[in-house]
């Protein structure tokens, strides 16, 4: 476990303010303690000092994770976010996106977002955007990335897709193995 | 030949019957009768047909007369039908071959034309070498068409309009004529689909294969591209039928031209469809291809409707809107929530039927346990329980005049149960028990979730009382019409109101409305006495909120106190000589239930003297009562409620034992004595002139107390003795079922008081009889103070009811767990409790000496007695607040004391160790351990620093990412943040000018300081002008000096103008650039407050032009003044935007966050917080504005201190005019002297 370098902040911050913006910064500044990164088996995770104290007591193999896991680094340094960061995204998400109920299951099967499952879209989502995705009970089933930007998705058909699947909390039961 | 049916038949009816019935108008030729059977088998409709050969008469006829007539039971329906199918084809069939016959006429005929024509030149319909147009000879409707086709000119007729023309049809005239007049080759069958295909002859490539519709097996579906593939589209093949796409249907369609246009393609091919007629497959794609292509627009339009754009700022609405989607979920469940929430109304109805069933049945005890159960069963019904209970304890104790003849009561009631008036009273008292039953479990069952809830619930029951009061009122001037008609009626408040009427006849005495409403706001008083200490007896409306812990735990421990004392007074009883045995086995049983009986037993008295009080509210002596309190209660601030009086008074005596000191006990005693004086006085007063008597009486003792005199308050005393007892008398006479028995016992007690009575006149024996008297009565009032902490407890049982309701089936659950709960409670609290208990035991212990041991009654044991009292009520109200009884506080209070060896800094380290073991006795915790613990401390320091040393590099590492953050997010923080400037509301109405704040003191005119400078000018122009000659000299040199500095300074004012500018757009670059608008807009509101003064100053020192050398100077003076201004003026922070941040608000940023200090970061970070302040012309729910603005509004002090600053002000202002004035005056009188 060590904390990131310079290359990986950056990489990572960036991937993150896609979903979150500036207010990565009340991630990284927090009032109610000191927080940080770690890199751990390319996983960074996100933790408290106090764990982060707590975790130097254990070897590096033995230590499975700690904190909260915000995604990995895949071999091309590229930085993946994982559904566990979702906590802490989607409080700060600037962009969000409501699924229909009927959609919902279909979206935490891994599926993208149609158009005819799209209930509701924040203004001005440019296409690309990272944005996180709700059911209509604002309870947060995972993020993706607009496949196209809120004017767009005016008019297209709805067999289009709206927002691409990235991860969902369906992961916490497909990828239960995976997940750290 | 006709075909008839005949409907209407009976099923009996055979088709013989039928044809000899029609034999008579024709020939039948056939009958056919056919029956309509249900699933069983069993014919519920005839009908037949019949056909038959008839003339058009004999039809009429036949229908005249067979139609609707009655034939074998049945009414005769003829109607001419359809011909049988088969019939109809046979005659079809006839007829074609009847057609076939006929040909051959219509074929001479026709050889006839033929053989004309071809005389004329014709062959077979073609003429060669003839011009269009040309008539055939011979045959004036035949004209020779295009490539010499004859063919005929038709005659039309049309009718149009009225006219009737014919219409020529030149053939010749219209080109492409097809169709030959061959009879042969007109083709008169349909030609099979089959062949309607066409072969695609080609090789075995696969583009020729897929022409024939032979795809490679597993083909994926194709995308959009196939639709502009045109390579099938002059052929037309067979497809897969699995193979839906619409544009397959395209080519399908194209079976002659090749399709350029897809839109016109499909409509020519809709077309197309609809004349060929194609196969089924083929219109099975096309319906599909229908469906494809026109359905997904529709739903288009529709998710358009439904898709919903959010701005950034959108929130969560909170659980309405949770709500709604809720249901869109699942609005079954919901409606099933709904339905549960309903209160059962059946429960009510239910409710008054057990105690019903009570009155009927002997054997009570039995009954009493069914009953409690059930109770706990329909725990919803607590909510009337609620309301009842008050009642029944408005009952309760008119049937205490019964129990108290005798320790027999119970027995009594049971056999007296036989008799008309005393089941009632007796089944009630039974209801009273349940009642108490219930409460327990049901206070046990309720938890704190359900608090809130339940004094929701209890508000309700308020404003039912408050209704109640009225009805009460209506009641009393219908005096006592028993409705019992009420008694189904299932809503709360009309049960609530009907009850009375139930119960009303029971107790004998004081069965108005009235008394039974005096006696529920008489315990909604006490139970608010308990809670807030007489002080805020007022409110009897006001619901206790915060107690609710306390209640319970306070129930607990009184149901504690009941059982103890439920055992003093049974051995009391023992010792009165009455046989109770029942009622120790009732003990055993269910030992609240004793307890209250036993409390009934006590407080017979007192009860007696309760009613009577209840009485005299009847005759509403509210008045006196209120006297009464004033002159023995002078602490008491109490209202003119006549609810808290008969309170009050108990209360009186508590507190007037209280106030006294402790070694005056005669005092005490007298007082009480005084107190029950009053009270017997009170009763006795049923008749106003006793009362007015009494009341005298009362005023004396009062006097009496304070002197200490004995002889008069014995003598009150006794004769309030006197008259209770008289009044106990007549109450037994009044009860006329118990009477037999009751009477005896009542003699009893008689007998035992009457000897008290010569004792009166005896010194000793009548102060210990007093005594007596005075502890029974506060026993009584402890008694009752416990019952009313039921009755509270009621109160809230039934207010919980409510929310028990929707759980009806899980009543049963709650409490039995409740239960649980409450064991769990009692083995939790153990010490404490059995502390509480055995403290409450001895009370009753002395309580009970002294009852008994009428003789020794000494002032040691009244001491105590009034000390236990006192003691019993702090408990009663003491737990209000934390739930524990007061002695538990008294532990806690020294409890929270900090022992001497956990105070300091080591202490503390102590007494976390000593944490760590608890309270074991084993790990005591003292001063040994303070070494180790130093070393602790030092390794404590020793890892402090290097956590030190950790927070910094974390501190650092925080920094670094933050340096990181910024990078990464630089520029598009530039940009989303110029694009949100562009939005940004700027709230003029939030600018405002605040006189108290000193930053706004820039931006008053500071108009009296010029005043005051002119003034002092003016006296110094004054003087000068006196002097003007010698002065002007130096004048003229100032005047150049002036110049020069001023010339200097207006310079170094520019100077520092542009240095200002600089320092500005320094401080603004450093504050980046999103803040370029602003800056401008600082500039520019900047600027003029700049530009002014500058341009004055240069009037004033560039231009310096004065007639007088004086105003020269004036002028100077000023610039001063200015100057100072020009400099402050663009630091005050106020006047630019608020969200604009100069050193200021930073300042204020920094005060606010001054543990992270971050040089330039802060500054960025606090940018980044800032946008929360941001402005936004909307007010969003927790804005700065709604805060701030009221107070815009608000007075910032008290009105009276306004007013007081306002005088002093005035004061000064008019000395500030006289002066004036008389400087007016001075000056006036020295201008006309000189």
């Amino acid at each position: 476990m060590r904390p990131l370098t310079e290359e990986e902040t950056k990489t990572m911050f960036e991937k993150l303010s896609k979903y979150i913006g500036e207010n990565i910064k009340l991630l990284v500044d927090r009032p109610d303690g000191v927080y940080c990164f770690r890199l751990h088996h390319d996983r960074v995770y996100y933790m408290s000092e106090k764990i982060l104290k707590l975790a130097t007591n254990f070897s590096r193999d033995k230590l499975m994770s700690v904190g909260t896991c915000f995604g990995k680094f895949t071999k091309t340094k590229k930085f993946r976010l994982h559904i566990t960061a979702l906590d802490f995204l989607a409080p700060y998400a600037k962009f969000k996106v409501w699924v229909k109920p009927g959609t919902e299951q279909s979206f935490l099967y891994g599926n993208h977002v149609l158009k005819s499952g799209l209930g509701r879209i924040t203004e001005n989502t440019m296409q690309y955007q990272g944005v996180v995705v709700y059911s209509m009970a604002d309870v947060p089933l995972g993020f993706g990335v607009a496949a196209k930007s809120t004017q767009e998705c005016r008019r297209v058909d709805p067999m289009s897709i709206v927002v691409f699947h990235q991860a969902d909390v369906g992961e916490f039961i497909r990828n239960e193995e995976t997940l750290t | 030949m006709r075909r008839l049916y005949v409907g209407g038949l009976s099923h009996t009816v055979t088709e013989k019957d039928l044809k000899d019935r029609f034999g008579k108008f024709g020939a039948v030729e056939d009958v056919e009768l056919r029956t309509r059977k249900d699933p069983e088998g069993v014919p519920y409709k005839t009908f037949g047909y019949v056909n038959i050969n008839i003339s058009d008469a004999d039809l009429k006829k036949c229908l005249t007369v067979l139609n609707k007539s009655k034939w074998k039971g049945g009414t005769l329906q003829i109607e001419i039908a359809k011909e049988s199918f088969l019939h109809r084809l046979a005659q079809e069939r006839q007829e074609a071959a009847e057609q076939r016959l006929q040909q051959p006429a219509a074929e001479d005929k026709r050889q006839k034309l033929l053989d004309s024509l071809s005389k004329a030149g014709v062959d077979n319909f073609t003429m060669k070498a003839a011009v269009p147009g040309t008539e055939i000879p011979g045959h004036k409707d035949w004209v020779v068409s295009k490539f010499g086709r004859v063919l005929p000119i038709l005659q039309l007729r049309s009718q149009k309009g009225s006219k009737c023309r014919n219409l020529k049809y030149d053939p010749s005239k219209y080109s492409h004529n097809i169709r030959k007049l061959d009879r042969n080759t007109i083709p008169d069958e349909a030609i099979p689909v089959t062949q309607l295909t066409w072969e695609v002859q080609g090789g075995d490539d696969e583009i020729s294969k897929k022409r024939r519709g032979e795809f490679p097996p597993c083909e994926p579906w194709r995308p959009k591209k196939s639709r502009t593939d045109n390579v099938s589209g002059r052929t037309r093949f067979e497809h897969p039928v699995n193979f839906v796409s619409h544009t397959e249907a395209h080519q399908l369609t194209n079976g002659f031209e090749k399709q350029n246009d897809h839109r016109l393609a499909q409509k020519k091919w809709r077309h197309f469809t609809d004349s060929d007629g194609d196969s089924e497959e083929e219109i099975r794609r096309v319906v599909a291809a229908q469906q494809t292509s026109h359905v997904p627009p529709q739903q288009q339009e529709v998710e358009e409707d439904n898709l919903e754009v959010v701005g950034y700022d959108f929130l969560a609405k909170s659980a309405c809107k949770g709500d709604q989607d809720k249901d869109e979920y699942d609005s079954a469940d919901t409606d099933e929530l709904f339905a549960s929430r309903k209160p059962p109304p059946a429960k009510c109805q239910e409710k008054h039927t057990p105690p019903t069933a009570e009155h009927l049945s002997g054997n009570n005890t039995d009954k009493k346990r069914k009953t409690k159960t059930k109770r706990k069963a329909g725990e919803q019904e607590e909510e009337d329980g609620s309301t009842d209970d008050e009642e029944h304890l408005t009952s309760r104790k008119p049937s205490c005049v019964q129990q108290k003849r005798g320790s027999s009561e119970q027995k009594l009631n049971k056999k007296t149960l036989v008799l008309p008036v005393a089941r009632p009273s007796s089944s009630e008292s039974d209801s009273d028990e349940e009642d108490e039953g219930d409460e327990e479990d049901s206070v046990d069952s309720c938890s704190d979730s359900d608090y809130e809830a339940m004094f929701s619930n209890v508000t309700h029951l308020e404003i039912s009382l408050a209704d109640l009061q009225k009805l009460a009122e209506e009641a009393e001037q219908n005096s006592n019409t028993v409705a019992p008609s009420f008694l189904g009626a299932g809503l709360e408040q009309e049960t609530l109101f009907t009850s009375f009427p139930a119960e009303q006849p029971a107790p004998k005495k004081g069965s108005t409305p009235e008394e039974i409403l005096a006696m529920i706001m008489e315990d909604d008083s006490s139970e608010d006495e308990q809670k807030k200490k007489k002080r805020k007896r007022k409110g009897v409306t006001s619901a206790p909120l915060p107690a609710f812990q306390g209640t319970k735990a306070l129930n607990e421990v009184s149901e504690d106190k009941e059982e103890d004392d439920g055992r003093g007074i049974e051995v009391k009883k023992q010792k009165m000589n009455s046989d109770s045995p029942q009622l120790v086995h009732k003990q055993t049983d269910s030992k609240t239930i004793t307890s209250v009986r036993d409390q009934n037993h006590a407080e017979t008295k007192i009860s007696d003297s309760s009613e009577q009080e209840e009485e005299d509210d009847e005759e509403e002596e509210e008045d006196d009562d209120d006297e009464e309190e004033d002159e023995s209660d002078d602490g008491d601030d109490d209202d003119d409620e006549e609810e808290d009086e008969s309170d009050d008074e108990e209360e009186e005596k508590g507190e007037i034992i209280k106030v006294m000191p402790p070694p005056d006990v005669l005092k005490k005693v007298t007082t009480k004595v005084c107190v029950n004086a009053e009270k017997a006085e009170t009763e006795s007063s049923s008749s106003s002139e006793e009362e007015e008597e009494g009341r005298v009486n009362s005023s004396q003792t009062v006097v009496n107390v304070k002197s200490a005199a004995k002889a008069l308050p014995s003598s009150c005393s006794s004769s309030g003795k006197d008259k209770n007892e008289q009044q106990v008398i007549s109450a037994n006479g009044g009860v006329k079922a118990a009477l037999n028995r009751e009477t005896s016992t009542s003699e009893e007690e008689e007998e035992e008081e009457e000897p008290a009575l010569p004792r009166m006149a005896l010194g000793v024996e009548e102060e210990e009889e007093r005594q007596r008297q005075a502890n029974m009565r506060r026993l009584a009032a402890v008694q009752q103070r416990q019952k009313e902490a039921e009755e509270h407890k009621k109160l809230i049982q039934g207010a919980l009811a409510n929310l028990d309701a929707p759980v009806a089936g899980a009543g049963k659950h709650i409490v039995f767990g409740s239960e649980d709960e409450e064991d769990d409670g009692n083995d939790d609290g153990d010490q404490q409790r059995m502390d509480s208990e055995v403290l409450a035991s001895r009370k009753t212990l002395f309580q009970d000496s002294q009852s008994e041991d009428e003789a020794t009654g000494d002032e040691a044991a009244a001491n105590k007695s009034v000390k236990v009292k006192a003691e019993v009520r702090l408990k009663s109200s003491g737990p209000q607040l934390f739930g524990g009884s007061d002695d538990e506080d008294e532990e806690d209070d020294s409890r929270f004391d900090i022992k001497p060896q956990f105070e300091g800094q080591a202490g503390q380290k102590l007494m976390a160790l000593q944490s760590r073991f608890g309270t074991d006795e084993r790990f005591r915790m003292d001063s040994r351990f303070l070494e180790e613990d130093e070393e602790v401390k030092d390794e404590d320091s020793e890892t402090k620093k290097s956590l030190v040393e950790d927070d910094e590099d974390l501190e650092e590492e925080k920094k670094k990412t933050l340096s990181i953050l910024q990078s990464v997010l630089g520029q598009q923080h530039c940009s989303s943040k110029t694009a949100g400037k562009a939005k940004k509301f700027k709230d003029v109405s939030a600018l405002h000018y605040d006189p108290s704040k000193e930053e706004h003191a820039a931006f008053e005119t500071k108009k009296e300081e010029v005043k005051k400078e002119s003034k002092a000018a003016r006296k110094k122009k004054r003087e000068e002008a006196q002097k003007l000659p010698e002065v002007s000299k130096e004048i003229y040199y100032d005047v150049s000096g002036d110049l020069k500095t001023v010339f200097g300074q207006s310079k170094d004012e520019t100077d520092q103008q542009e240095e200002k500018m600089n320092w500005d757009q320094k401080e603004e670059e450093e504050e980046e650039e999103e803040e370029e608008g602003e800056r401008k807009e600082e500039e520019e509101e900047s600027a003029p407050l700049l530009s002014v003064p500058s341009a004055e100053k240069e009037d004033s020192s560039g231009f310096k032009f004065s007639f007088f050398g004086d105003d020269t100077e004036t002028g100077s003076k000023e610039t001063a003044v200015y100057k100072v201004e020009a400099i402050q003026a663009p630091k005050v922070s106020w006047h630019q935007d608020p969200r604009f941040h100069d050193s200021s608000s930073e300042e204020e940023e920094d005060e606010q966050e001054e543990d992270e200090e971050q040089g330039n970061i802060t500054a960025n970070t606090t940018e980044v917080v800032m946008p929360s302040h941001t402005e936004f012309f909307f007010f969003y729910p927790d804005d700065d504005r709604l805060t701030e603005g009221p107070k815009l509004f608000w007075r910032v002090s008290e009105l009276e201190e306004q007013r007081e600053q306002w005088e002093e002000r005035r004061s000064a202002l008019r000395q500030e005019y006289r002066k004036k004035h008389k400087d007016a005056r001075r000056k006036l009188t020295s201008s006309l002297k000189s």
